[in-house]
């Protein structure tokens, strides 16, 4: 592949995801875009947590969040993981986001899910990767700010994150 | 493979007014996973891969997922939101090499 090659072809891809943004009504705001791509680094998980909470600190979720995710995870290409937290779900205190975060894949950051009161519960689920046998946090971030933070660890028998 | 972008929802077959509704929302996607070379560098591309759910309900969003390449192929989220109105629920996919696939519901009261 050339060198302009490449870039043409990235500045097509950026028109392109804008126009879809645009025409998904505005709903996502171009910084959401940016955010995202920077969401999945190559970091250290150490990295991630400050970057995407600074030094803010965290309370232990343990009594409201609950992180349900298998002990032992034979495929690591697919894990399932579901996070429900205890909230009322009220325009004046909802959970705002839950991220959840693999301690030891590659890119930590899996996923960060943004949440409306109009959710009516607090509560995602997904398939994730597990590249190995490590942590997995579940981050929940409220409305008013506060951090409440759950983990647990998983055993893979097979790594799902390849390269 | 010709699928990819093929959602598919999941929706309770009964639902009443003011219900909290749990939903399963499945694309068939890739989601390539991050290329090494024989030196073990990684391969720098742009990798074609789920970054953005979208789910929304009566045109207002409810809830959007950020995802990374820590997602499983074909992946496949869960959510709940508040049945008040019938109406349509979306759910949106965006890729990074500009895809957007969506699937809709129709919210029927029974």
């Amino acid at each position: 592949m050339t060198e302009d090659h490449r870039i043409s072809r990235r500045t097509a891809l950026i028109t392109l995801s804008a126009l879809g943004v645009a025409a998904a009504g505005g709903l996502a705001a171009m910084p959401g875009t940016a955010w995202a791509q920077a969401l999945g680094q190559n970091e250290s998980v150490e990295d991630a947590m400050k970057r995407l909470f600074g030094g803010k600190p965290m309370r232990d979720g343990a009594a409201s969040v609950k992180l349900d995710v298998p002990l032992i995870a034979e495929n690591g290409a697919v894990v399932p993981i579901s996070v429900s937290v205890d909230s009322p779900m009220t325009p004046t205190n909802y959970v705002k986001h839950i991220y959840v975060v693999a301690d030891k894949n590659r890119i930590p950051v899996v996923t960060r899910v943004t949440l409306s009161p109009e959710a009516g519960r607090a509560f995602m689920g997904a398939n994730i990767r597990l590249g190995e046998s490590g942590d997995v946090r579940a981050i929940v971030e409220q409305s008013d700010g506060s951090l409440l933070a759950v983990k647990r660890e998983v055993k893979v028998t097979v790594g799902g994150c390849g390269g | 493979m010709s699928d990819i972008g093929k959602v598919r929802l999941r929706v309770p077959s009964s639902i009443k007014a003011g219900d909290v509704v749990q939903v399963r929302a499945l694309v068939i996607h890739p989601m390539e996973r991050i290329e090494r070379d024989a030196q073990g560098k990684i391969v720098q591309k742009n990798y074609n891969y789920i970054n953005k759910v979208i789910v929304t309900y009566l045109g207002k969003t409810v809830a959007t997922f950020d995802t990374t390449q820590n997602v499983a192929e074909n992946p496949f989220f869960t959510f709940t939101f508040k049945a008040t109105d019938p109406g349509q629920l979306k759910v949106q996919f965006l890729d990074t090499t500009g895809g957007r696939y969506e699937g809709i519901a129709d919210i029927k009261f029974s």
